[in-house]
């Protein structure tokens, strides 16, 4: 999932100075295993905007903000408020409040859209409402299958691909002495695969072109583009 | 002159390290001189060359290959620390070039302290290459190509060093990665900082197979704060309480007689097991040359 964390209130607020009427779209999807923007959330903060002397025009939250068509099928129906919105605030990642920029332009309203999330990537779930880890960097070249499922990229601070710098204490990493060195950990792994000697291997400089940006899925065809 | 070409000849190959300074070191002539050529002229004569650090602890400095170039200027033989940290393939290799262009003939490879330990703990880390590959890319430079396979106009001629680990655990593990590193184009390895002679032992009866010149790495611990302190912060390196206790059984005054004894007493039992000797004094050159002296 795309992982969130909340704007504090003021950023917010500074956000949505001028506008009286606001709509609230938050997320179903991410934002809500994140407990950041699910409906929950979305009333909250509609309730804090009403503290606040705005007017909340409507609020809800589509299964996935991020796509078009669910956002879509959920404004449909509330287009004359939305029409009467001057800003839109969207509790979701900055891929949701994009797609909904992009649903107010195809609708042809020119509504600013506001964003009270702040993104941190990819994160993958470990302890349900309670904690999530970045496990994957989407670099457009998988290289799990030499590490032993653990991925350095994502997990070693340095992204080192040849082992680990000198700099583990106690097994931990030297940025953080809370956090296991990915290294020791795919070393560990790949001696309990009886796979140790495949990490003798000289890894290669990754092609980073495959993370130039913005990549554009081409779904139909099954390829970045 | 290369340190791969003294450790050839059976040399004993004694460096120390220097930090440049954090503003300009603008010429050989007028004005103060600054900290790190003050320092390298503590150890003239008493050194095979001095190691220039790169931003070290990602603290923002002058740069190591200017400070390098500069150090050269005055008759010292620099040895021009990389790291992976700040810069990409591209301007990795064009400084490569740039070192060699400028009359550098040595090149410590490194991977670099993470940004967040520096001053400026906002930047973006780069590290679009690790250590292993800066070697080999840098092997490439002195064969007469980039690491495309680009033809060079002119191939680099740089001694290529790397560093080790020995505290590190489990040190299989970091052999590995040094052997990954010979591989690659290391030529002569300095270590971390150790204390512990068993330690050293413990990695040269598995390196010794290896035939790369190793220089056993030594940081001077100035007090018994500093003993204290790096083993709270400096990952990967263990003080031994036996150091911190002496350090504190003695005045302020008498710290630096301290020091090289408890430095002299180390080297004398790890000089056995290495090829050379890698000061790092950490303000303290001063007492480099009392130590060469003595041994």
């Amino acid at each position: 999932m795309i992982g969130t964390t909340p704007k504090p209130f003021e950023e917010i607020s500074h956000a949505l100075k001028g506008y009286e009427k606001v709509a609230v779209i938050g997320c179903d999807g991410c934002a809500k295993v994140c407990m950041t923007g699910g409906s929950d959330q979305v009333s909250q903060m509609v309730e804090k905007l009403k503290e606040n002397s705005k007017n909340v025009v409507f609020a809800l939250s589509p299964e996935r903000t991020c796509y078009v068509d669910k956002t879509k099928a959920a404004l449909d129906p509330l287009m004359d408020k939305l029409k009467s919105a001057q800003a839109v605030l969207v509790l979701g990642c900055g891929g949701a409040v994009q797609i909904t920029r992009q649903v107010l332009e195809n609708y042809g309203l020119t509504i600013p859209v506001k964003v009270g999330l702040d993104s941190v990537g990819h994160i993958d779930t470990l302890i349900m409402g309670e904690l999530a880890i970045e496990q994957c960097q989407e670099c457009g070249e998988c290289i799990l299958n030499e590490t032993g499922g653990i991925c350095p990229v994502t997990k070693c601070a340095k992204s080192l691909l040849n082992g680990p710098c000198g700099g583990a204490q106690n097994g931990k990493c030297e940025v953080d002495s809370e956090r296991d060195c990915a290294w020791i950990l795919i070393y560990n792994r790949m001696i309990a695969l009886g796979e140790s000697d495949k990490l003798r291997r000289f890894m290669a400089p990754k092609d980073y072109s495959k993370m130039a940006k913005p990549r554009r899925l081409n779904i139909k065809e099954r390829r970045v583009e | 002159m290369k340190l791969t070409e003294l450790f050839d000849k059976g040399e004993f190959v004694i460096t120390s390290e220097v930090g440049p300074v954090k503003g300009c070191l603008r010429s050989k002539d007028g004005g103060a001189v600054p900290q790190c050529a003050q320092e390298a002229e503590m150890v003239r004569g008493h050194v095979h060359a001095i190691n220039v650090t790169d931003n070290q602890s990602a603290v923002m400095r002058l740069g190591s290959l200017a400070a390098s170039v500069r150090l050269k200027e005055r008759g010292f033989e620099p040895v021009y620390q990389m790291t992976c940290r700040d810069r990409n393939r591209i301007a990795l290799q064009s400084d490569l070039l740039g070192a060699c262009s400028l009359g550098i003939d040595n090149v410590l490879c490194l991977t670099g302290d993470y940004t967040s330990l520096g001053d400026h703990k906002s930047a973006k880390s780069v590290f679009d290459i690790d250590s292993v590959q800066l070697l080999k890319i840098a092997k490439g430079l002195n064969e007469g190509r980039d690491m495309m396979g680009n033809a060079l106009t002119q191939s680099t001629n740089l001694a290529l060093g790397a560093v080790v680990n020995p505290n590190f655990e489990p040190l299989d593990l970091q052999l590995l990665k040094m052997e990954k590193k010979i591989e690659a184009g290391a030529e002569f390895f300095q270590t971390q900082a150790v204390y512990d002679p068993a330690v050293f032992e413990r990695m040269t009866k598995k390196t010794e197979k290896f035939g790369v010149p190793i220089q056993y790495g030594i940081v001077i611990v100035k007090s018994p704060q500093m003993g204290k302190f790096m083993n709270e912060n400096v990952s990967g390196v263990n003080v031994p309480d036996w150091i911190i206790k002496e350090m504190g059984s003695v005045s302020k005054e008498d710290r630096k007689k301290k020091a090289v004894e408890i430095t002299l007493k180390l080297i004398r039992e790890i000089k056995p097991m290495v090829q050379g000797l890698h000061f790092m004094p950490l303000g303290w050159s001063d007492i480099v040359p009392i130590i060469m002296k003595a041994l």
